[in-house]
């Protein structure tokens, strides 16, 4: 519990002297969901709408930070470790890998609440938003796409052989993730056709799910996200203990 | 007298390279062993199979009594390392950095006064990157300490340190051997062989040369004094003549 505490303490430091989390998490979800907000605000998100654009997007919009911080911050910074030996110095300490990696998780998710929180006082204060659907089935949704993503990320860090290659596979996830999975460019305004290709994307039904949550959709919009999100955290969390080195 | 550590035949290649061929090392309690050679003899990968980073293709480690790799929460409670190269978060604080490794450790060593043995004080709020070589090195042997180990491995302690701090570390070392610590080291110095190590290997391509105390060694070399035993023995005397 004191390693916890105290490697937990220095981690969060750490990632707010650094600012790339705090810029691509927090400060760029809140960009968009402006940007958002501006476009198309209060107005209803389709004709006959039930629902405003800003309500519709308010899911896509707590999204982004979970891609930046799982996709981005977390495998770039593991492989930095790595690539620096500071994980070979762990390992010659009694420290387990698991805590460090769940300290990685637990710092990245803060991040991202506080992006989900900082982005629900802009929404709610410029365009009136307020959560159509359960609050307790949305944030259980949150930190179920969180940890799915996160699982990804850290299925990146343990296969990157190096840093370039970390870089290069987080920049080829993240990217498309990011544009193509509805969480900056809303989903509704892609053609058809883009509509199927986007679905492929994990993020793509994370962003799904917490659409229908925050809006209050019926249960059955949830059901094939939730599917597929589980598989992709099984596989990645086997394959990222499998192949996790320290060196 | 008890083994502090017991190394049997091991072997660890890369590719074709065999970079550790069948060593055969025990290291007494309280003792400071020596492990010599030049840059690529071995020294470092026969460390890091030792402490279990590196997985060693045959032969056994026990080091404290303990398996590195099976025992390794357990071990490393006693156990403290110092790399050649050690890289830490550029941002990271001195005073941050050792409060982490302090909390690592159950019975952990006070660290402010091991700043002030190694003439660290007053630096708690610099970053590493803001630290010079020297200054870096004295916090990777400190860092090392910090678990208050009965076993401790430093590989190349004082390279890059000028000559008042590499006496203040061996004074410290010294100082620790009393207390019963252990030491496996490497260096490239042989006065800080002579001053510091009780026994000492020579390593070549992998393989022992030599082993004994410096007195042994050089009296069985055709010298008299340990540095040219030791380029006698690990084979660069040539290398040397010829360079002149």
């Amino acid at each position: 519990m004191k390693a916890f505490n105290a490697i937990f303490k220095n981690e969060f430091k750490l990632s707010l002297r650094d600012m790339n989390i705090p810029i691509f998490g927090i400060v760029q979800p809140i960009i968009v969901a402006i940007i958002i907000g501006l476009t198309g605000g209060s107005k209803p998100a389709f004709e006959g709408a039930g629902y405003s654009f800003i309500d519709q997007s308010f899911g896509a919009l707590t999204a982004i930070c979970i891609c930046a911080t799982g996709l981005m911050g977390m495998p770039l910074l593991l492989s930095d470790y790595r690539h620096r030996k500071i994980l070979k110095r762990y390992m010659v300490t009694p420290v387990s890998p698991a805590l460090l990696l769940f300290v990685q998780v637990l710092v990245n998710l803060i991040m991202s609440i506080i992006s989900l929180i900082s982005i629900y006082i802009i929404c709610s204060v410029c365009w009136g938003y307020s959560m159509d659907g359960n609050v307790g089935l949305f944030l259980l949704s949150y930190l179920f796409v969180t940890l799915s993503i996160y699982s990804i990320g850290m299925m990146l860090a343990s296969l990157a052989p190096n840093m370039k290659t970390a870089s290069l596979l987080c920049t080829l996830i993240y990217f498309p993730m990011l544009f193509f999975s509805g969480a900056t460019i809303p989903y509704e305004i892609m053609p058809k056709a883009a509509r199927a290709a986007m679905d492929i994307l994990p993020l793509t039904q994370g962003v799904k799910l917490l659409k229908a949550t925050s809006l209050g959709l019926p249960a059955e919009n949830a059901v094939i996200p939730i599917i597929i999100l589980a598989l992709v955290s099984v596989v990645c969390v086997i394959l990222s203990i499998k192949f996790f080195r320290w060196e | 007298m008890t083994k502090a550590l017991i190394v049997k035949g091991l072997t660890k290649s890369y590719g074709n390279i065999r970079a550790v061929d069948c060593l055969d090392l025990e290291v007494n309690k309280g003792e400071i062993f020596g492990l010599l050679g030049h840059n690529g003899a071995g020294k470092t990968t026969s460390i890091e199979c030792i402490l279990g980073v590196k997985k060693v293709d045959v032969g056994t480690v026990e080091l404290l009594g303990m398996n590195p790799t099976a025992d390794r929460k357990k071990l490393f409670e006693s156990v403290g390392v110092q790399f050649q190269q050690t890289s830490y978060h550029e941002k990271v604080r001195v005073s941050e950095i050792c409060e982490v490794t302090k909390s690592l450790y159950k019975a952990p060593a006070d660290w402010r006064k091991l700043l002030k043995s190694f003439g660290l004080s007053g630096m708690e709020k610099r970053t590493v990157s803001e630290l010079s070589g020297g200054e870096r090195q004295r916090l990777s042997v400190l860092l090392a300490l910090i678990p208050n180990p009965q076993f401790v491995f430093l590989d190349e302690l004082t390279t890059g340190l000028d000559s008042k701090a590499r006496r203040d570390v061996w004074k410290y070392i010294e100082s620790l051997k009393t207390d019963g610590l252990t030491v496996l080291l490497t260096s490239h110095y042989m006065d800080e062989v002579e001053t510091l190590c009780d026994r000492i290997c020579i390593l070549k391509k992998g393989q022992v040369v030599v082993m004994g105390t410096v007195k042994e060694l050089v009296a069985k070399s055709p010298y008299d004094n340990l540095d040219e035993a030791y380029l006698w023995y690990s084979g660069e005397e040539e290398a040397a003549n010829e360079s002149i």
